[in-house]
């Protein structure tokens, strides 16, 4: 089976069903990033589809010896972002950062058993709607998209340590939401 | 959602195939980068630059050497520094730091470290440039009206030195201190040098040396000096 960035190499060279084959890849992927770090919006599809098509114009600045997820999730978080500034007209989104200003320790990845995992996952996805989106997006990344610090940080454009720094964060704040019930991960 | 996704495939393929959707060429990608990296390095050399002319203008108007005495000096150093060049210089390092984070070698290291190495480079290449006779024949230029603005303006404007900084060159001893003829103005003043003075090079000044004084204006063109040291006149 041919991966990402094999197809996304022909693809590069104006093969437009191959370019179809990612999007067949992504779509479910992207359309659950956004119903999650959106909260459901009615025009999720939509914006996915954007997606894509900035993905496509795009295509050729994709440099295949790197992976192709951290690309196009980048994509789909900034189109997320803006569409987050246009909702919210009066209050700003990610303005001044400070978990990106300063050198932080690095948080290690805990590796937790599936009981724990699941456990904590059903707990954010309660309460997730009355997160911050600045925390919602790394929660939804780690334990919803199932990537690494790494590949976060490459979507988000911040540092390894501060992906620790914002799940650590979040989690705290899930913890309070929930009566203080540990969330792992 | 089966049905959706195929309607969002096909929805994708028919705007790249129907609507006419195009991928953009490589190359323009490739000027793009080319473009943000020239303005990049000519936003570092224009820091540089505007550090080294801040440099100039303390060297020239003579608060530079004021903290040696004291902490009045070091009073004087932060007003003879020029405000509007210094928001100017934060301005620009905020610019090229935003355009160095679009790279992975600048958004990976906290916000931090990357200003931290901006500022570390403006500072050296600023000192090294300060020491360079480029100013100078700037400098020199401006005198005569052959620069434009805003250059012009500013060597002009920053050879006076501020509140109770003096520069200039002793023309005759007197019984106690000296007559000098200030930079900025050709005038000439009378420095009357008391057992408080600050003298933190030696008393050794004799007639053609150039002066630093910070000193109380005591009206009459008569300067009570709170500390003299002797710089170089370049």
């Amino acid at each position: 089976m041919p991966t990402d960035e094999e197809i996304a190499l022909k693809a590069q060279s104006g093969d437009t069903e191959s370019f179809g084959e990612l999007v067949g890849r992504y779509e479910a992927k992207l359309l659950r990033y956004a119903r999650k770090f959106l909260l459901e919006p009615d025009d999720a599809q939509d914006l996915v589809q954007d997606i894509f098509i900035k993905a496509y114009e795009n295509l050729r600045s994709f440099d295949a010896t790197r992976r192709f997820s951290p690309w196009i999730y980048r994509i789909a978080h900034n189109e997320f972002v803006n569409e987050l500034k246009k909702r919210q007209t009066r209050k700003t989104v990610f303005t001044i950062d400070f978990d990106t200003m300063f050198p932080n320790l690095q948080a290690p990845e805990r590796a937790d058993t599936a009981a724990l995992e699941r456990d904590s996952r059903e707990m954010m996805e309660k309460h997730l709607e009355k997160v911050d989106p600045k925390y919602r997006e790394p929660l939804v990344l780690y334990y919803i998209e199932g990537m690494d610090y790494r590949e976060i940080a490459e979507i988000l454009h911040i540092p390894v340590s501060t992906v620790g720094v914002r799940l650590s964060r979040a989690r705290g704040i899930l913890q309070k939401m929930a009566g203080d019930k540990t969330i792992y991960g | 959602m089966d049905e959706l996704n195929k309607n969002l495939k096909q929805a994708v393929l028919d705007a790249i195939k129907k609507d006419g959707v195009k991928m953009r060429p490589r190359w323009h990608f490739l000027l793009l980068a080319i473009l943000t990296a020239t303005g990049a390095l000519i936003l570092l050399l224009t820091l540089v630059y505007l550090f080294s002319l801040v440099v100039f203008f303390l060297h020239q108007n003579g608060t530079w050497f004021a903290p040696s005495f004291g902490m009045r000096g070091w009073f004087d150093l932060l007003r003879g520094i020029p405000i509007y060049l210094l928001l100017l210089l934060a301005v620009f390092a905020i610019v090229l730091d935003t355009l160095v984070r679009r790279y992975s070698f600048g958004y990976r290291r906290p916000l931090l470290t990357s200003l931290g190495a901006i500022v570390a480079v403006v500072f050296i290449g600023g000192f090294a440039v300060a020491h360079t006779s480029l100013h100078h024949a700037l400098d020199f230029q401006a005198r005569h009206g052959h620069l434009p603005p805003p250059l012009g303006m500013w060597y002009g404007h920053h050879r006076a030195p501020p509140g109770d900084v003096y520069r200039g060159v002793i023309v005759a001893s007197t019984t106690y201190g000296f007559m000098i003829a200030l930079d900025d103005d050709g005038g000439t003043s009378t420095v009357i040098i008391t057992p408080q003075t600050r003298l933190p090079f030696g008393a050794d000044f004799s007639p053609g040396d150039t002066l630093i004084i910070v000193g109380d204006d005591m009206g009459t063109d008569t300067v009570r000096a709170f500390g003299i040291r002797e710089i170089d006149p370049e």
